[in-house]
């Protein structure tokens, strides 16, 4: 391993934890606020999103099972960003892949496992095929990408709204619905009682397929080149628009497989006003996790927790509003992107711990 | 019959006047997203700001128990959300994208968090003591027939955006300063070498794009409800980010693409309460006008690139027989 190759590694470690801290540090102040010791309010956020103390009583449990849809859309994005395209589509890629796995669930019959295996497919397919567009019209007609993701998004809730309320709706109750999903679609959980299951599983074969489909392929490599240097790719005879489709299609296999597994393993039907925001939640999940999988399936892991945490932790127990779980998450994005912030400490780090050279400062301004 | 006829004229009328209203908060985020735009900086924060100026003109007018007050408090909050915004970017180097998506998660959920802290409020809050901002009728405009009902009788804030309007449409293309916010946008090195302090460019659209953010989330707390709820501004920043581009981030043309989307929500209400159709698929009409759009200014800036492209290969082919098979770069 060459000190430079070091040096990445520290920095890609280093920084997130700082930010995390520093988010933390400067959420204290909020929390004062609520007349509550700091203290005492992480130690209840974190247990109550992290602690484990029976197999029966296991809210990490709980917190897998919802980083399961953000693993997912995270190493969406990641696929997205690292064709360099900033697409924000994974929403509506996701909430297409729940409605098609919700309709099918239901609609047809097929013996248990390939049941789910054709909806989980189906789902990839129709999210790919939704991410094609925004991508399509990049490559050709130079589309800014995080606009058409934005309307698409918004189109594909409202075709959601319309198809739970109208077409798909199970019975005539307050709340619209469909149908619940035969059995023989159900993606079974690892115990009674929890939906954390075969989809954590699969979640986890994606960030293997990203990571060696992104470092170990060819046509990876080319979408990496073609994200981080256009001309050098082109230059070398890479086909970047290519390379840059093909990681959108996969961008939106991933996001549609996320509503699949959603649905087919946690929920089993949409209710109406079903818009998660965890496509949303991918975007951020791949930029804290430095757009790599598995910084991302750390990160997914962590985002669910600080999340579950303040709903079960924070509120319940302290009576802090759980959306300071939401006002934590978007600091620690911030001084993740403000990595120029840190500049100064890594250097302190690097140099008491002698892991090389300092790293000039950044920023000039 | 005849009283129907009228009936019918009346509602449109009002369709037309509530499209006029909806359409306030789109073209004040869209003015403040051009003006970034035309400086080269892709403020997405707009949605955030808007919310936020949402909720200061509501706590402002609470607290200072003068709506005006509220509205000024909220145009402030909005610069100073600005000012940071552009501090950030410009000292730290923050991508601007990120920043703007983590500030946006940042407003959404402080708000909340604030608004049950300090005054128990779950979601959603109002006070009686709150007032509305008054409708002002503007003197000679309201005698006239149906353009008196459609332009006047319209609040403080409806107002300042056709104002806004106007004179950013003097400011970036008849004055000195306008032509330096261009100059950052269409190349920031140039305009860096004749001397044109692209900071100060830059902070300034930021700021002036933050005030009217947070002016188009004041009208939909205190000019159109008298209330704040979660999420309030609702996915109208971002709407505001489409008329923007749909408009070329020319304020005349962002105002007349604001006014149409405010239209096709107007319109989508009244559908819905007079036909059967489902309002999720009125609904699609502005989304899928603006993705048309998008596709549509795609094509045009092809199409010009390309006939730019056969214009240089003529030329070259004039000037120097030959040429044209090397491009020169």
């Amino acid at each position: 391993m060459t000190a430079q190759r070091r040096r990445q590694i520290f920095d890609a470690v280093l920084i997130p934890i700082l930010a995390i801290i520093t988010g933390l540090a400067v959420s204290s102040a909020f929390i004062l606020m609520t007349n509550t010791p700091p203290l005492v309010a992480y130690q209840e956020l974190f247990k109550a999103g992290f602690g484990c103390e029976t197999l029966d009583n296991c809210s990490l449990f709980t917190t897998l099972e919802r980083a399961t849809p953000l693993i997912l859309t995270g190493l969406s994005a990641v696929m997205a960003f690292r064709s360099g395209l900033f697409s924000i589509g994974q929403e509506g890629q996701f909430l297409l892949g729940a409605l098609i796995a919700a309709w099918l669930g239901y609609a047809i019959d097929l013996p248990p496992v390939l049941h789910a295996l054709v909806i989980l497919v189906l789902a990839m397919v129709l999210g790919a095929a939704y991410a094609y567009i925004p991508a399509v019209l990049k490559v050709r007609l130079n589309v800014n990408e995080i606009i058409s993701t934005i309307i698409l998004n918004s189109i594909a809730a409202l075709f959601v709204t319309y198809m739970v309320n109208y077409p798909l709706r199970a019975n005539r109750n307050s709340t619209a619905s469909t149908p619940i999903i035969h059995s023989s679609a159900e993606l079974p959980s690892f115990f009674a009682g929890s939906h954390w299951g075969v989809g954590f599983l699969i979640a986890v074969a994606a960030v293997i397929f990203v990571w060696f489909y992104l470092w170990r392929t060819v046509p990876g490599y080319e979408q990496r080149m073609s994200g981080q240097a256009p001309f050098f790719a082109r230059y070398g005879g890479i086909r970047s628009e290519r390379a840059a489709i093909r990681g959108m299609l996969i961008s939106g296999a991933l996001a549609g497989l996320a509503g699949g597994i959603e649905v087919l393993g946690v929920n089993r039907q949409i209710v109406a006003g079903f818009s998660s925001g965890l496509g949303f939640d991918g975007v951020l999940v791949a930029i804290l996790g430095q757009a790599h999988p598995l910084g991302v399936f750390l990160v997914a892991i962590l985002f669910a927790g600080i999340r579950l945490g303040a709903e079960l932790g924070l509120q319940i127990t302290t009576n802090i509003p759980r959306e300071l779980g939401g006002g934590i998450l978007a600091l620690i994005i911030l001084f993740v992107a403000a990595r120029s912030l840190f500049s100064d400490i890594i250097n302190l780090f690097r140099n008491s711990f002698g892991a090389g050279r300092g790293i000039p400062k950044e920023d000039k301004a | 019959m005849n009283e129907l006829q009228v009936t019918q004229d009346l509602i449109t009328l009002a369709v037309i006047r509530s499209g006029i209203r909806l359409a306030t908060p789109v073209i004040l985020g869209a003015l403040g997203f051009a003006m970034c735009n035309r400086a080269g900086v892709l403020n997405f924060a707009i949605e955030g700001m808007m919310l936020f100026g949402a909720f200061s003109a509501i706590v402002a007018a609470f607290l200072l128990g003068n709506t005006y007050l509220g509205v000024v408090v909220a145009i402030l909050a909005g610069g100073l959300i600005g000012a940071i915004f552009a501090a950030v970017y410009l000292k730290y180097k923050v991508d601007l994208v990120i920043l703007a998506l983590a500030l946006n998660l940042f407003i959404s959920e402080m708000t909340v968090f604030f608004l049950r802290v300090v005054f128990g409020a779950f979601g959603s809050w109002s006070d009686p003591s709150i007032h509305q901002l008054p409708d002002i009728e503007i003197p000679i405009v309201n005698q006239i027939p149906i353009v008196g009902e459609l332009l006047s009788g319209h609040n403080i804030i409806v107002y300042t955006s056709w104002i806004a309007t106007i004179a950013l449409f003097i400011i970036l293309f008849h004055t000195k300063f306008g032509r330096h916010i261009r100059a950052v946008g269409e190349n920031q090195s140039a305009a860096e070498t004749v001397g044109i302090d692209v900071a100060r460019v830059k902070i300034f659209v930021l700021v002036l794009s933050g005030c009217l953010a947070a002016l188009g989330g004041a009208f939909l707390s205190v000019g159109h409800l008298t209330l704040f709820t979660r999420d309030m501004s609702n996915g109208r920043g971002w709407l505001a980010v489409t008329a923007a581009l749909f408009g070329f981030s020319h304020p005349i043309g962002v105002f007349f693409t604001g006014l149409f989307f405010g239209f096709a929500d107007a319109f989508a209400v009244r559908l819905q309460t007079v036909t059967t159709i489902p309002p999720s698929l009125v609904q699609f009409l502005p989304n899928v006008a603006a993705l048309v759009a998008l596709i549509l200014v795609g094509a045009r800036g092809k199409i010009r690139e390309e006939l730019a492209r056969r214009r240089f290969r003529q030329r070259a082919k004039q000037e120097v027989p030959g040429a044209a098979a090397t491009p020169a770069e």
